[in-house]
C-alpha cells in the first residue's frame, strides 16, 4: 500500500518521456501532458497497451484550443492535450478504430463540432437521432426491427433501441440515446459555480449529489480551494443515501419484470424511506441545494442518533428482502446468465460502475483516486466475476451494505462535531481541473474551467453514455424477453447520458 | 342408382378425355360426374341402394365389380365433394388440358379404388392414381420441383410394392382376389400382424405417416397450381385402404397393431404441426398439416383397432366414428385451402409467405374462404373440424375400457400429445392466415384484385364447411349407418341422443351441440355487435370516431418494417425446439470493408428436420454407396455382361434341384 | 413465495389517506416559494433567481412564476423577510397564470378543456395515465413511478398505468420538450382518444426550467400542446403530481373522491 501514494509521481516523471508529450504542472491525481495532434493517436496508443481506461475526449478552450483526452491509469487520471495549431482545422487520428470505447465520444466531437478524425467516417446520427428513419442492417427471411421507444413502455425516460430480431433472439442491437439533449453544459457557461451547481443537480435527477459533488470537486481544485471537512463529510452521507436509493430502485424494477409484485413493492419501500430520508435532512427528496462549490450550505437537518436509527432499520428490512430475494428461483433464474459481458469487452469499452464490478473489473472512484471523505473512509470495492445480470445485481446487493457501513462510518466522524461548511471561495478566480464522484451508474468525470470567477466551459463525461455503448453487445445468447432484465441491470439514466 | 353410378363412372371417365381437347368442358363434365358420385355415395351409406357395376372377370384375376357398399358410400361421397370442388375450380380457371386430364383421371381411379370390390382391381387403380399422383407432382418446371415430384413417386412405388406384398400373402391364404373372401377368412394372427405393416405402409405413403410423410409436402409444394388441390382429393383413396383393409378385412388385429398405430398417430401429428409451423412455403405448410391430421386419425383408427381386437364394438365405433368424421372434415377443408391458396398465387405470384401480408381487403373472397377451411383444420367451434376432433378427444378418454395396460398408458398419452397438437395447430393456423390475410400490405401488394375467374368450387366447398358443425347430427347419421356393416350396431342411435346433441358413442358420458353451438356463437358476436351500436349513440355524437395512425413507441417507422414477419413468427417455437427441429442461424456480414456501422447482415436460418438427418440422409447415403459398388462390375463391354448372363443362369439353374 | 406472502403481510399498511386524509411534508420541506411581501420590490431581487423566476414590475411590485421556479431557495437565502419555503404539496394549477404569484389574480385565463369527469363523469373511477418523457433530468420518472408504490398506491383511486395511448386518458408529460421528441410528444398526443387531459410534471414541464435558455428544447410543453394542469416543482413530490391528477379529472373536492 505504500506504492499507492508514490504512483502519481511516477507517473507524472515517467509518462512524458515516454509518450513523447511534455509534462504541464496540474493539481494531484492529475497529470497533464501535452502532444501534438498528429502524436496524439500513438500517445494514446501507448496508454492503452499500458494499461489505462479510456473516460473522455472533448475540446477544451484553455490554456489554448486543443484536443484533450482523459485517462485513466493507475490512480492518476492521465490528461493528454493537443493544442490547435496555428489556424490550421483539427485533425487527429481516430480512436474509435483502435479502442472502441472512443467510439462515441469521437462520433459526438465530429457531429458537434465538425472535428473529423482521420481514417474514420462519421455521418451525424448519433446527436441528431431520428425517430422514425430505422437504419436496418440485417436482411433474411425472419429477421424484422422493432423500434423500442422513444415513448417506451411504463414510466421511463426517452431513448430509442433499434432490435434487429429473428422473432425471438436478438440479432442486433442499436443504441440511439441523445433524444433528450438539453444542452445542460452550455447551460453552465457565465453563471458564477455557487449558481452553476443547480446546473449540475439538474443534468441527471438521480444523481443529484454526484453530480452536485463531481463539479463542486472540479471547481474547488481548479481554484485550489480545500473544502470544509465536515462538508466532505455530509457529502459523502448524501452520496451513499444516494446510491441506496439507486440499488433499490434496480432491484425493485428487476422484481417487477419478473411480476415478483411483492418483492418490488418491498424494495420501492426501502427506497421511497431513503428517500424520505433525505427530505429530512435536506428539505429536498433529492438532496438538492445542500451541495456547493466550497462546501455544504447547511448541516443535515435531524439529529445523528435519529439518523442512525432510521439506516439500522433500512439494514434490518434488507437483509430479510435480500434473503428472499435470491432465495426465490423464479426470479435469479431469469437473471443468472442473461446479458453476459466479458472482462475484455468491459476493459474495450472502458465500462464503469456495477456494470464493470460485476464482470471482475474492480473499478471505483471513490477507491481508485479517492476524494473528499473517501479519504478517510476504508472501502471495500465489491466485485463479482460472472458478469451477467445476477452478478450486476449482487454487486449492488453488496454495495448496498457497503454504503450502510461507509454511511455509519460517515456519521460516528461527524459525531466528533461538523466544523467548518463552506469555504470561500476566491473572488475572479481563474482555472481549470477536473473533478469526479463515483455515481451510483459508475464514475463520473466533470471538466471545469472558470474564467474571473465565472464557468467558462464544463464537460460531463457521464457513466452513463459510457456504459451504454456496451449495451449493443449485452445481448450475445440472450432473447427478446431477456432484454428488460439486462437493461435494468445495466441501471443507467439516459438524462445523464444526453446532457 | 346403378345407372346414376355408371352414368357418374361414365362422366369422369369422358371429363378426363374431353379435357385434352376442351379443357374447361372437360373440367365440367368431371364436375357432374363428381356431384353424381355424391348423390351415389350418400344414398349408399344412409342404406338407401346399394349399387354394382359387374365388370365381369375381363380383368383375369376372378370376377370383379365396382360396388357403393356403406363404408363405400361414405368415401365416394367425400371423393365426390372435393373432385367437384377442384373440378369446378378448374373449370373456372383452365391450368392447361394435360393437368386437367390427370385431375379427372386422378378422380376417376380414385372412385374406382374405393368401389372395387376385387384386390386386383383395387391393385391396377392404386397403381393408375400413383401414376397420375407422379405425374401432377413431377408437372413442375424447376430442378426443385423435379427432385420433390421424384421423391412423390418414389415413396408410392414403395408404398406400391408393399401393397402388392400385401395381396401375395392373402392370396396365398386364400387363393382369390375377392376381398369379401378375404374378409370371411380365417387368417393366422401373424399373418394379419405383417399383413398390418404392409398395408400401413402402402396406405402412409399416400396420407402422409411418419416416417413416410415426405412426398406429401413435397407432392403440394411441387406440383403446378391446382395439382396441389388434386393430390388432395387422392388422399380420399388411402384413408379408404386404411378403412377397408386394416379395420375391416383384418380385424380384429392383435393388440399390437392399435398400440402401434397410436403411437404412430400421435408421434405423426405432433411432428407433422411442428414442421408445418416452420415452412414458409404456403403448399408445404398445408401438406405438413396433411401430416399432423393424418396422426390424428390414426389415433381414432388405434383406438378402433384395440376396441375391435379387445371386442368391445362400442368402443371400436367411438374410434372409428371419430376418425372417419376427422377424415371428411380435412379433406374438405384441404381441398378449399390449397384452392384458395391457388387463388392467392394467382394474384399475387408468390407461393411463400414472406412477402403476403394484409390482402384481406383486396381478395375477401379468398379471405373468407380460407378463413372458414382455416377454423375448420385448427378445430375452433362450431366448424365441423371442432366436432371431429372433440369426437377423437371423447374416443381417447375411453382409454380405461382398453384391454391392456399399455393401451391405456398410450391412449392418456395420445391424448396429451394430440391437446400439444392443437394447440400448436392453432397458432400454426394464426400465422398462416394472419401472415396471407392480415396486418400492413407490403409494397406491390396493394394493387392486387382478386382474379375474375368463376368462384364456383371455392364457394361450393367453403358452404359445405361451413355447415358441416351446423348439420353434425345428420352428418353423423349418415356415417353412422355406412359404416353400420363394419361395426354391427347402429352408431345413430347412441350417439345422437337428441336430435340436436352428440354424445361420443358412450351415452351419459359427455355431450355436445354442434347445431346449437353454430346457432349461439354467431348470435352473441352480433348481440354484442348491436349491443355496442345502441349503447355507443351517445358517446359517438360526443366524440366522433377518429382515425390515428398505428403506434409504433412514438416511432413513425416504415410499418412494414416493424411488422413481425410471417417466420419470425415461428422463431421462439424453432428456438425452443432447437434440438429435435435441428435448428440453425447465423449473422453473416454481407458486406466486410464498410464500417462496423453501415455493414449488411444476413440473417441465415434452418431447419434440418430430424428426420431428414437421421432417416433419409443415411438412406440416401447407403443408396448412393450401393450404386456406387453396383457400377464397378458395369464395364460396359458386351462378352463381360454375356458372361454375367451366364453366370446368373447357371446360378438360377442349380437353385431349382437345391429347392426341390 | 410464501416467505414473501409472509413478509407483505407484516408489513401492514402504510399508505397515504390523501386525499381524504391530510399528508404533511417533513418540518422544512420545499414544496414551493411563498412571497410573503410582494410589495416595494427593487430590481436585484430579479437577479436573485437563476431562471427569471422573479419578477418586479415599475410600480415595486414583485411577482413569483412558479412555473419557473426550481426551488433552488436562492431568493430565500438572500431575502429571508421576502421569500419562504412553504412545506406544501398541494401545487398543482389548471392554468399556467395560476403559477405566478403577483398580488393580482381577478383575469385568470380559463383552462383549455373542462376537466375529464365532468365531461364523462364516468371517468371519475377509472383514469388510464400514459407517461412520455420530453427530456426531463429524470427525477419526475422516479416521482411519478413512486405513484404505484405502497406508500401512495395510487390505483385505489382508479388510476392506472398504461403502455398503450390508445387507452389512456392521462398524458403526464415532463421535461420541457427537445427537438427529437417533439414528433412522438405529438404522435402520442394524437392516438389518445378523447375525452383526454394533458399534465405537465416539474418545472421542466412548465416553462423548461433552468433548461430553458439553451436553445434546444421548446421552454415548456405548452408551446407545442396546451396543457390541462401545471404541477410545478422540481421535481414535484408524489403527492403533488397525486393532487395534480385529481385537479385534471375534477376530483378536488375530496368528499367527492373518496365517494
Amino acid at each position: 500500500m505504500t506504492n499507492v501514494s508514490r504512483r502519481p509521481n511516477e507517473l507524472r516523471d515517467d509518462l512524458p518521456q515516454h509518450l513523447g508529450a511534455v509534462g504541464e504542472p496540474g493539481p494531484p491525481n492529475e497529470v497533464r501532458l501535452q502532444v501534438r495532434t498528429l502524436a496524439f493517436r500513438r500517445a494514446a496508443r501507448m496508454l492503452k497497451a499500458a494499461g489505462a481506461r479510456f473516460v473522455t475526449l472533448f475540446l477544451a478552450d484553455t490554456p489554448e484550443p486543443g484536443l484533450v483526452g482523459a485517462f485513466a491509469l493507475r490512480g492518476s487520471l492521465v490528461v493528454l492535450r493537443a493544442p490547435m495549431e496555428g489556424s490550421e482545422p483539427l485533425t487527429y487520428g481516430s480512436l474509435g478504430e483502435i479502442w472502441p470505447a472512443a467510439r462515441w465520444a469521437e462520433q459526438e466531437l465530429a457531429e458537434r463540432h465538425g472535428v473529423h478524425p482521420l481514417g474514420a467516417s462519421v455521418d451525424g446520427k448519433l446527436t441528431a437521432p431520428d425517430a422514425d428513419r430505422l437504419d436496418r442492417a440485417v436482411h433474411g427471411l425472419d429477421a424484422f426491427v422493432i423500434p423500442y421507444g422513444p415513448v417506451r413502455s411504463g414510466v421511463f425516460e426517452a431513448i430509442q433501441f433499434q432490435i434487429e430480431t429473428g422473432g425471438e433472439t436478438v440479432e442486433r442491437l442499436q443504441t440511439r440515446p441523445f433524444f433528450k439533449h438539453r444542452g445542460m453544459e452550455q447551460r453552465f457557461v457565465g453563471l458564477p459555480p455557487d449558481r452553476a451547481v443547480y446546473v449540475a443537480e439538474r443534468v441527471a435527477g438521480i444523481a443529484t449529489v454526484a453530480y452536485a459533488s463531481a463539479f463542486s470537486q472540479a471547481v474547488e481544485r481548479a481554484v485550489g480551494v480545500q473544502p470544509a471537512r465536515g462538508a466532505e463529510r455530509w457529502r459523502a452521507v448524501y452520496a451513499e443515501l444516494e446510491r441506496l436509493a439507486c440499488h433499490f430502485d434496480v432491484i425493485a424494477k428487476e422484481a417487477e419484470t419478473t411480476a415478483l409484485y411483492v418483492g418490488q413493492a418491498r424494495f420501492q419501500i426501502l427506497k421511497e424511506q431513503v428517500t424520505r430520508l433525505r427530505a429530512r435532512l435536506t428539505g429536498s427528496r433529492f438532496a438538492r441545494g445542500v451541495i456547493v462549490p466550497g462546501g455544504v450550505r447547511f448541516a443535515g437537518r435531524m439529529s445523528l442518533d435519529e439518523l442512525c436509527g432510521v439506516l439500522d432499520d433500512i439494514e434490518d428490512q434488507l437483509v430479510r428482502d435480500r434473503r428472499l430475494f435470491l432465495g426465490t428461483p423464479s426470479m435469479t433464474d431469469r437473471l443468472i446468465g442473461a446479458g453476459r459481458l466479458s472482462r475484455e469487452l468491459i476493459e474495450d469499452y472502458g465500462a464503469v460502475g456495477p456494470l464493470a464490478r460485476g464482470s471482475g473489473v474492480s473499478t471505483d472512484a471513490r477507491h481508485e483516486r479517492p476524494y473528499g471523505d473517501y479519504r478517510r473512509l476504508g472501502l471495500q470495492v465489491i466485485t463479482h466475476r460472472e458478469g451477467d445480470a445476477m452478478a450486476r445485481v449482487n454487486v449492488r446487493f453488496g454495495e448496498l451494505f457497503e454504503s450502510l457501513r461507509i454511511l455509519r462510518q460517515a456519521i460516528d466522524h461527524l459525531r466528533r462535531g461538523d466544523g467548518e461548511l463552506r469555504q470561500p471561495l476566491p473572488a475572479d478566480a481563474t482555472g481549470a481541473a477536473f473533478g469526479w464522484a463515483e455515481a451510483p451508474q459508475g464514475e463520473l468525470v466533470v471538466w471545469v474551467e472558470l474564467r474571473d470567477g465565472l464557468v467558462h466551459q464544463v464537460h460531463l463525461a457521464s457513466p452513463s453514455l459510457r456504459n451504454w455503448a456496451l449495451f449493443d453487445h449485452a445481448f450475445p445468447k440472450d432473447v427478446l424477453t431477456d432484454f428488460a432484465f439486462i437493461e435494468h441491470s445495466f441501471g443507467l439514466t439516459p438524462a445523464g447520458a444526453d446532457r | 342408382m346403378t345407372v346414376v353410378y355408371a352414368v357418374a363412372m361414365g362422366a369422369l371417365v369422358l371429363g378426363a378425355g374431353m379435357a385434352l381437347w376442351v379443357p374447361r368442358a372437360g373440367a365440367l363434365c368431371s364436375a357432374a360426374g363428381c356431384v353424381l358420385l355424391v348423390i351415389v355415395g350418400v344414398d349408399a351409406a344412409v342404406g338407401g341402394a346399394r349399387p354394382v357395376l359387374e365388370l365381369g372377370g375381363w380383368i383375369g384375376f376372378g370376377d370383379s365389380a365396382l360396388r357403393a357398399d356403406g363404408v363405400a358410400g361414405v368415401f365416394l361421397a367425400l371423393t365426390g365433394l372435393t373432385g367437384a370442388g377442384v373440378a369446378f375450380a378448374y373449370a373456372g380457371s383452365p391450368a392447361g388440358r394435360w393437368l386437367t386430364c390427370l385431375a379427372g383421371t386422378l378422380v376417376l381411379w380414385v372412385a374406382v379404388s374405393i368401389g372395387s370390390d376385387n384386390a386386383f382391381l383395387f391393385f391396377l387403380a392404386w397403381e393408375a392414381l400413383t401414376v397420375c399422383v407422379y405425374l401432377i407432382a413431377s408437372a413442375g418446371r424447376n430442378r426443385e420441383d423435379l427432385l420433390a415430384g421424384y421423391l412423390t413417386g418414389g415413396l408410392a412405388k414403395i408404398g406400391g410394392g408393399a401393397l402388392l406384398a400385401a395381396f401375395g400373402l392373402l392370396y396365398a391364404h386364400t387363393h382369390t382376389f375377392s376381398l369379401q373372401t378375404w374378409a370371411d377368412a380365417s387368417l393366422p394372427a401373424g399373418t394379419r400382424g405383417v399383413t398390418f405393416a404392409l398395408f400401413l405402409t402402402c396406405f402412409a405413403t399416400k396420407i402422409g405417416v411418419l416416417p413416410l410423410q415426405g412426398g406429401l409436402p413435397a407432392g403440394y409444394g411441387a406440383a403446378p397450381r391446382l395439382g396441389a388441390a388434386s393430390l388432395s382429393v387422392a388422399l380420399c383413396a388411402g384413408f379408404y385402404g386404411l378403412w377397408r383393409f386394416e379395420f375391416a378385412i383384418l380385424g380384429p388385429l392383435p393388440v399390437w397393431c392399435g398400440d402401434a398405430m397410436l403411437i404412430l398417430g400421435a408421434v405423426t401429428a405432433l411432428v407433422g404441426i411442428v414442421y408445418a409451423l416452420t415452412q414458409d412455403s404456403m403448399r408445404r405448410f398445408l401438406g405438413y398439416s396433411t401430416v399432423e391430421h393424418a396422426g390424428v386419425v390414426l389415433v381414432g383408427l388405434g383406438v378402433a383397432l384395440l376396441g375391435q381386437s379387445a371386442h368391445q364394438p362400442i368402443l371400436a365405433a367411438a374410434g372409428l366414428l371419430a376418425a372417419t368424421l376427422h377424415v371428411c372434415a380435412h379433406n374438405l377443408a384441404k381441398t378449399l385451402a390449397l384452392i384458395t391458396v391457388d387463388r392467392v398465387e394467382q394474384a399475387t405470384g408468390s407461393r411463400t409467405l414472406d412477402p403476403l401480408g394484409g390482402l384481406a381487403r383486396s381478395l375477401p373472397l379468398s379471405a373468407a374462404a380460407l378463413g372458414i377451411s382455416a377454423l375448420t383444420l385448427a378445430a375452433i367451434p362450431p366448424l365441423g373440424g371442432f366436432v371431429s376432433e372433440w369426437f377423437t378427444f371423447e374416443a381417447l378418454l375411453q382409454g380405461f375400457r382398453m384391454p391392456t395396460l399399455l393401451s391405456r398408458l398410450l391412449c392418456a398419452l395420445a391424448a396429451a400429445a394430440l391437446a400439444l397438437t392443437a394447440g400448436l395447430g392453432l397458432l400454426a393456423f394464426a400465422k398462416f392466415y394472419s401472415a396471407i390475410f392480415l396486418g400492413q400490405t407490403r409494397g406491390q401488394l396493394a394493387k392486387v384484385r382478386e382474379p375474375t375467374r368463376w368462384p364456383g368450387g371455392l364457394v361450393g366447398l367453403g358452404v359445405v364447411l361451413l355447415f358441416l358443425g351446423t348439420v353434425a347430427p345428420w352428418e353423423i347419421h349418415a356415417i353412422g349407418s355406412g359404416l353400420q356393416a363394419l361395426l354391427g350396431l347402429d352408431l345413430a342411435h347412441t350417439t345422437i341422443s337428441h336430435p340436436l346433441v352428440l354424445t361420443p358413442v358412450f351415452t351419459g358420458f359427455s355431450v355436445l351441440a354442434p347445431t346449437w353451438l353454430s346457432i349461439t356463437l354467431p348470435a352473441y358476436a352480433l348481440l354484442a355487435i348491436v349491443t355496442v351500436r345502441l349503447m355507443r349513440g351517445s358517446t359517438v355524437r360526443a366524440h366522433p370516431v377518429r382515425r390515428a395512425p398505428v403506434w409504433v413507441t412514438g416511432s413513425a417507422a416504415e410499418l412494414a418494417m416493424v411488422q413481425y414477419r410471417p417466420s419470425a413468427y415461428s422463431n421462439p417455437m424453432r428456438v425452443i425446439l432447437r434440438g429435435p427441429l435441428g435448428y440453425r442461424s447465423r449473422l453473416v456480414a454481407e458486406d466486410r470493408d464498410g464500417e462496423a456501422e453501415l455493414r449488411r447482415f444476413r440473417l441465415q436460418t434452418s431447419v434440418v428436420l430430424a428426420i431428414d438427418r437421421f432417416l433419409y440422409a443415411p438412406l440416401a447415403g447407403a443408396v448412393l454407396r450401393a450404386s456406387a459398388l453396383v457400377r464397378r462390375i458395369q464395364s460396359g463391354r458386351l462378352s463381360i455382361y454375356l458372361l454375367y448372363m451366364l453366370v446368373a443362369l447357371i446360378l438360377a439353374l442349380s437353385l431349382v434341384p437345391i429347392l426341390r | 413465495m410464501l416467505g414473501w406472502l409472509i413478509r407483505g403481510l407484516r408489513q401492514g399498511r402504510i399508505t397515504t389517506r390523501y386525499p381524504r386524509g391530510e399528508e404533511r411534508p417533513p418540518q422544512g420541506f420545499r414544496g414551493q416559494v411563498e412571497v410573503v411581501d410582494i410589495t416595494n420590490g427593487t430590481g436585484d431581487l430579479a437577479a436573485l433567481c437563476p431562471t427569471g423566476a422573479i419578477s418586479v414590475d415599475p410600480r415595486g411590485h414583485v411577482s413569483l412564476d412558479r412555473g419557473r421556479c426550481i426551488l433552488c431557495g436562492e431568493c430565500v437565502l438572500a431575502a429571508p423577510h421576502r421569500f419562504r419555503f412553504a412545506p406544501q404539496y398541494e401545487t398543482a394549477a389548471r392554468s399556467r397564470a395560476a403559477l405566478v404569484v403577483s398580488g393580482d389574480e381577478a383575469s385568470l385565463a380559463p383552462p383549455p378543456r373542462e376537466a375529464l369527469g365532468v365531461v364523462t363523469p364516468a371517468l371519475r373511477r377509472s383514469i388510464h395515465v400514459r407517461h412520455i418523457d420530453c427530456g426531463s433530468d429524470g427525477t419526475e420518472e422516479w416521482e411519478i413511478q413512486a405513484l404505484w408504490n405502497p406508500y401512495y398506491d395510487i390505483q385505489r383511486l382508479g388510476f392506472f398505468l398504461t403502455n398503450a395511448p390508445r387507452h389512456a386518458d392521462i398524458l403526464l408529460v415532463t421535461g420541457g420538450v427537445t427537438a427529437p421528441m417533439r414528433a412522438p410528444l405529438e404522435r402520442t398526443w394524437e392516438v389518445m382518444p378523447s375525452p383526454k387531459a394533458l399534465i405537465a410534471v416539474g418545472t421542466d414541464a412548465c416553462s423548461g426550467g433552468l433548461a430553458a435558455e439553451t436553445g434546444t428544447i421548446a421552454g415548456g410543453v405548452d408551446h407545442v400542446l396546451p396543457v390541462d394542469v401545471y404541477i410545478p416543482g422540481s421535481p414535484p413530490a408524489p403527492i403533488a403530481i397525486m393532487h395534480g391528477l385529481l385537479a385534471a379529472v375534477g376530483l378536488l373536492d375530496v368528499a367527492e373522491a373518496v365517494a
